[in-house]
């Protein structure tokens, strides 16, 4: 996913001015929804969603409750923790995805955002993928090698995983990366079911 | 570094009865049998070839860790916890063992991932570790197709990535044809095992070179 293609995102943070600050950065490459408090925060998400900019110390419902009840709800969201110090604990166990130190710039916000929206597309590709694959194993299951070579169709099918195949190869080498590789594969946990179709 | 650099390839000693000497860093293997087969042997064969010092993580979805220790004792491996790691998906009780990385059902894809990162940190980020998946079968009773070959998909590029060697077991007899060849895309090569009349028979695909007969491998 591109910047172009835009994506949701939601700001959670009790801190009018810097949601507003967040808001101005990023209003012109993507649709914008604010939260101040937990609580309005899970309120405000929903499937269209795509990343969580979320406060951790926040006055209510912490960051880190708000983040256990995304998680149980399945959404195939990804977050993104702010937070004023470093953290010195194990942001992969606890379910972020990834994190923002405090005072942020604009670029390092935006390459935040576009990095878990790539990751999420990369997930979504490679379930896409298999089922590419399993179109194929299907069709050869029906019919001969002959029938399948002067296939127009089949040939598209090839095609498409050829590309694909190179595009989920080139994108593996961040995998070395272990905040990466968790993140895509709690993408691939709570991905819905058969939405790679097609 | 004591093994050699990075880029070296991995030995597999006498594990398999065929002209092949080394596996190239990155490699993915399928080593797919019925029950019954040896095919965990000859996953933990690849594992720990004799002379070989490379660490090894063992991900299981079936065994308890401490049958998975035993064996890796008796091919005389060094099990210390600066090299040996197992991440015990099996939900089976445990002790309090220190190479081992517990998590509570293989349904957690994202906890095994999660305790697969500890597990290489816990024996020093290396350039160079052999791991082992078993096995695809088990797996496959937790998840659906889609998300099983999709995690086998992120966890051998994440290996390969690394320089390191993949070997997953699989029991295609308990599969639909059609999820096998699936899976099987993701490797490099796979190791087939079959019994005939009672004699044991390996042959190997994917391996450039390498003419894909079955020939004789006795227990």
């Amino acid at each position: 996913m591109t910047t172009s293609e835009g994506g949701t995102v939601l700001i959670v943070d009790d801190d009018r001015d810097v949601v507003r600050t967040y808001r101005r950065y990023l209003e012109t490459s993507y649709d914008v929804r604010e939260a101040y408090d937990g609580e309005s925060a899970l309120s405000q998400l929903d499937e269209s969603v795509d990343v969580v900019l979320l406060d951790r110390r926040m006055p209510g419902v912490s960051g880190g409750e708000v983040l256990d009840r995304i998680r149980d709800r399945d959404l195939g969201v990804r977050v993104a923790m702010v937070t004023a110090v470093d953290p010195d604990f194990d942001i992969l166990g606890m379910g972020f995805d990834d994190y923002i130190t405090k005072p942020t710039s604009h670029d390092e916000l935006r390459a935040t955002i576009d990095d878990l929206l790539s990751l999420s597309q990369h997930a979504e590709d490679v379930r896409k993928y298999h089922s590419l694959l399993a179109k194929r194993a299907a069709l050869r299951d029906g019919k001969s090698a002959h029938e399948l070579d002067r296939n127009e169709a089949f040939a598209d099918l090839e095609e498409r995983i050829e590309s694909l195949r190179s595009t989920l190869e080139a994108e593996a080498a961040d995998y070395t990366d272990d905040a990466r590789f968790v993140a895509t594969l709690r993408a691939i946990d709570d991905s819905g079911e058969g939405a790679a179709d097609g | 570094m004591a093994e050699g650099d990075a880029q070296s390839e991995y030995p597999l000693g006498d594990a398999l009865p065929i002209d092949v000497g080394a596996f190239d860093p990155g490699m993915n293997l399928l080593v797919s049998g019925p029950a019954m087969s040896g095919k965990r042997q000859v996953v933990f064969d690849l594992l720990a070839p004799a002379a070989s010092t490379d660490p090894i993580v063992v991900m299981t979805t079936d065994d308890p860790a401490p049958r998975i220790h035993t064996e890796f004792e008796d091919r005389q491996s060094c099990i210390t916890p600066e090299t040996f790691r197992i991440v015990d998906a099996s939900g089976a009780p445990g002790d309090d063992d220190p190479t081992v990385h517990r998590v509570n059902s293989p349904a957690d894809l994202t906890g095994m991932g999660v305790a697969f990162t500890e597990a290489v940190e816990a024996v020093g980020s290396p350039p160079r570790l052999r791991l082992g998946f078993v096995s695809i079968s088990t797996l496959l009773q937790y998840v659906d197709a889609e998300r099983a070959f999709s995690f086998l998909h992120v966890l051998s590029r994440r290996t390969s990535a690394a320089g390191y060697l993949g070997v997953y077991s699989l029991d295609p007899t308990t599969h639909e044809d059609r999820f096998v060849n699936v899976v099987t895309s993701i490797f490099d090569a796979v190791i087939e095992l079959r019994e005939e009349d009672g004699n044991r028979e390996v042959r190997v695909r994917g391996l450039s070179g390498m003419a894909p007969e079955w020939t004789a491998f006795p227990y």
